[in-house]
């Protein structure tokens, strides 16, 4: 299938590792300039930059904390003025800081609202506005099965991911006129460099939930993303894709 | 879809149904017979000239020149909300004629009879349906249209 | 060919009848007709019923007109042309007699507009043009006119003092009209410091909605004599002619097509000209209306239409005396009676019984009845043998 992504530009948050290089790499693969943010590990960045101009394709890095509103819209003009366009969003960046509720700090709770949920507002908010005056556009963010179901000691966590859905589908109400979609992609357990810093034990607890008997591979989560990207899917929005291997049914 | 047209929409069923689709996409279209050539706009699908029931879309480039407007004080209902808003009549350089409001680009007391305009395609934004209309702005003033395809 | 006549008028008090049903003003209307022409109701044998349907709670008028005013079982439908139903009606009458199959038939006009609420009316007026392209955006039927005004002073240099000086004028005689809704006289400056309704209008540009009823009888020329006397009317002229509905295929936008092609009729088949004329009703649904009525009635040259008002040249002792009844601007405009009303008060001039408002020697007349924003026009010419 042609996913028709030669030459549109695209912009994820948090591309330097991960799901979301990944998903840069992935759609540079396709055919897309990519512009990706940073908010600490500029190298990484610049890596994945350089992997994509070996594509012949156009990659920009930007330092930047996506819970800064005004950086937000800085970095979508810029997109625009050097790129020319801007057609996809993709917003992945995200943290954990994980704690049982009774425990949990008033920083936990905040840092992790602002960054996941409020970050993501600020660049479907700076995306919007640049994609309604050409009438096409793709939003696509990042969720994750604790968005759907709660997971223990992750309050914060599981109320961003989840606030993540509720703001997609609202989104998708008021953009669909403009021909944007606004869609979610919502992982299980993906085996990340992060990942590997977590105990074995609750790896296999993760791979005994699914039903494929595996966790993911980014690349696994980066399909979807370019899939939901594309001119193809362009009937499919607000709507909640899993890509848990089974984990969460 | 017809429906999607005006503020407020008294036409639910229409040959040309497809216009309004068009304007979403910010584009304006006339139409033309496929018998015997005769260019419409609004268009129509039933030719003024030779009352043939068969016509294909032709893009109207929005050029044109106010012939005379008034300003609404006392609104019909569906339109009281907006206040007093300023409809001009203008002839279009590609043939046809179209009512329509002002926008920003053309302030009240700049309009001018006989003054050049530009028809833009315009979708109203901040209410949840999917309404379209057209405005009338100042010659150059540039959209954006969907991508074909 | 045998000519028709009208052997009886009857007008009712037009205004906001919050005191009577539509039934009831038509039957005070056709009560006076009775009376004025010395009738019965077996003198006649058909009936036309003028009204504009949708403003009615009551569905299909004829019925319950004709049944009200006992009239069965007598032929009755409705005629109806927006604002022009009154004369459309009438000369549906006049091809009803000359045709044969009726002799004498009443003219019934009679019409509420006060029955719906006010945003249900609002959402009517909206509606007058093309709606598929017009009434979307918010047009409404001063603002139809009100586009056409403003053309007419681009073009021609008329005033809104002009336009004001119609609506003087029209109020001048509804004050001398016991059946006008508006007895008032106002002034200019009035006129020029009322509330704005759709530029350049104001209130006093515009006339107002009413209920009222008006009925007149025609005959055949035999019957004609033989019930009237000396006091027929013959209508002699008769034009009718439409342009657009929408502004957006209007060939001009400083004259009335519709008006302009009737007149021309009226003029040829009674064998007179604008010159002729000694007494007119024209449609003042807007100030500018009238204006454009002078010109294209002929009654002064094209463009020079708010000179002629500015000159009094259509007052009582002017070149032309027009709507010297009030018009539709102080009488008030129940859209279906309208042309009949118009009727009546040149039957009346030609009769001679006009009184303080009576045309010196007025032997030939004219009614000039618009419907919508200008797609319809009926134009007669009466004269008085």
């Amino acid at each position: 299938m042609d996913l028709g992504l030669k030459d549109k530009v695209a912009l994820v948050t948090g591309g330097s590792r991960g799901i979301g290089a990944a998903i840069c790499r992935e759609l540079g693969a396709e055919g897309a300039h990519v512009a990706l943010t940073c908010s600490s590990r500029v190298d990484a960045a610049e890596q994945v930059a350089a992997d994509i101009r070996k594509l012949d394709r156009q990659a920009l890095v930007f330092k930047a904390d996506v819970a800064d509103f005004s950086r937000a819209e800085q970095v979508v003009a810029e997109v625009v003025e050097k790129l020319g366009r801007l057609d996809v969003l993709v917003c992945n960046a995200g943290i954990t800081w994980d704690g049982v509720s009774w425990k949990m700090s008033e920083k936990q709770w905040d840092q992790v609202i602002t960054t996941n949920l409020k970050g993501y507002f600020n660049y479907n908010r700076a995306a919007a506005r640049v994609m309604k005056e050409r009438k096409w556009g793709r939003l696509v963010n990042l969720s994750s099965i604790n968005g759907l179901r709660g997971k223990f000691a992750q309050v914060n966590y599981s109320a961003s991911k989840g606030g993540i859905i509720a703001m997609s589908k609202a989104l998708a109400k008021e953009l669909g006129k403009f021909n944007i979609t606004v869609n979610v992609v919502a992982p299980g357990m993906v085996m990340t460099e992060m990942a590997q810093k977590i105990p074995p034990e609750f790896i296999k607890k993760a791979v005994d939930e699914t039903v494929l008997g595996r966790v993911a591979d980014p690349r696994d989560v980066a399909r979807v993303v370019a899939f939901l990207a594309s001119e193809p899917a362009r009937h499919v929005t607000g709507e909640v894709i899993k890509v848990d291997g089974g984990q969460y049914i | 879809m017809f429906s999607w047209f005006g503020k407020v929409n008294f036409t639910p069923h229409t040959k040309v149904d497809e216009f309004a689709e068009h304007l979403r996409q910010g584009r304006l279209m006339g139409s033309r017979c496929t018998k015997c050539g005769q260019q419409s706009f609004p268009p129509r699908a039933d030719c003024p000239a030779c009352l043939h029931d068969e016509f294909e879309w032709v893009e109207w480039d929005g050029k044109g020149k106010l012939l005379t407007y008034t300003r609404i004080d006392a609104a019909p209902t569906g339109f009281q909300d907006m206040g007093p808003y300023v409809i001009g009549l203008v002839e279009l350089e590609q043939g046809g004629r179209l009512v329509a409001w002002f926008g920003e680009s053309i302030p009240e007391d700049k309009i001018a009879m006989d003054m050049p305009v530009q028809v833009v395609p315009r979708v109203f934004e901040e209410i949840e349906e999917i309404k379209v209309y057209y405005t009338l702005e100042q010659p150059g003033t540039s959209w954006h249209r969907a991508p074909r395809g | 060919m045998s000519r028709v006549g009208i052997v009886a008028v009857g007008h009712g008090r037009f205004g906001r009848r919050s005191d009577a049903s539509v039934q009831e003003l038509a039957c005070e209307a056709f009560r006076a007709a009775l009376q004025d022409g010395g009738l019965e109701r077996k003198d006649i044998d058909g009936t036309v019923i003028a009204a504009v349907p949708e403003y009615h709670k009551q569905r299909s008028l004829t019925g319950v007109i004709l049944e009200y005013l006992g009239l069965n079982p007598l032929a009755g439908w409705l005629t109806e042309d927006a604002c022009a139903s009154g004369s459309a009606a009438i000369r549906t009458a006049w091809m009803a007699i000359r045709s044969g199959l009726h002799q004498v038939v009443a003219v019934i006009g009679c019409q509420k507009m006060t029955e719906l609420t006010t945003p249900e009316i609002l959402a009517l007026m909206g509606r007058v043009g093309e709606v598929q392209w017009e009434s979307i955006f918010g047009t409404t039927f001063p603002g139809y006119y009100a586009m056409l005004a403003r053309r007419h002073m681009h073009e021609y240099g008329t005033t809104k003092e002009q336009l004001a000086a119609v609506a003087v004028k029209n109020h001048y005689y509804g004050a001398r009209n016991p059946h006008a809704m508006f007895r008032k006289e106002i002034t200019i400056d009035k006129a020029l410091g009322s509330p704005p309704v759709a530029s350049p209008f104001q209130v006093f540009d515009c006339c107002a909605n009413a209920d009222g009823a008006a009925v007149v009888i025609l005959a055949e020329e035999e019957r004609a004599r033989a019930l009237g006397g000396d006091r027929v009317v013959w209508l002699d002229g008769l034009g009718a002619a439409t342009t657009t509905m929408s502004l957006l295929r209007r060939p001009t936008l400083v004259s009335l097509p519709s008006a302009v092609e009737a007149a021309r009729q009226a003029y040829q088949m009674a064998g007179v000209g604008p010159g002729d004329i000694k007494v007119a009703d024209v449609h003042d649904c807007f100030t500018i209306a009238e204006i454009l009525a002078y010109e294209d009635l002929g009654f002064c040259e094209r463009g020079q239409g708010g000179r002629f008002i500015e000159e009094r040249q259509s007052y009582l002792g002017g070149k032309t005396p027009v709507n010297v009844d009030g018009g539709l601007k102080a009488k008030g405009h129940p859209i279906g009676t309208t042309g009949v009303s118009m009727t009546c008060e040149i039957v009346k001039q030609l009769r001679g019984e006009a009184g303080e408002r009576q045309v010196e020697g007025a032997d030939v007349g004219l009614s000039h009845n618009v419907g919508g924003n200008g797609q319809y026009c009926f134009v007669h010419v009466y004269k008085k043998e």
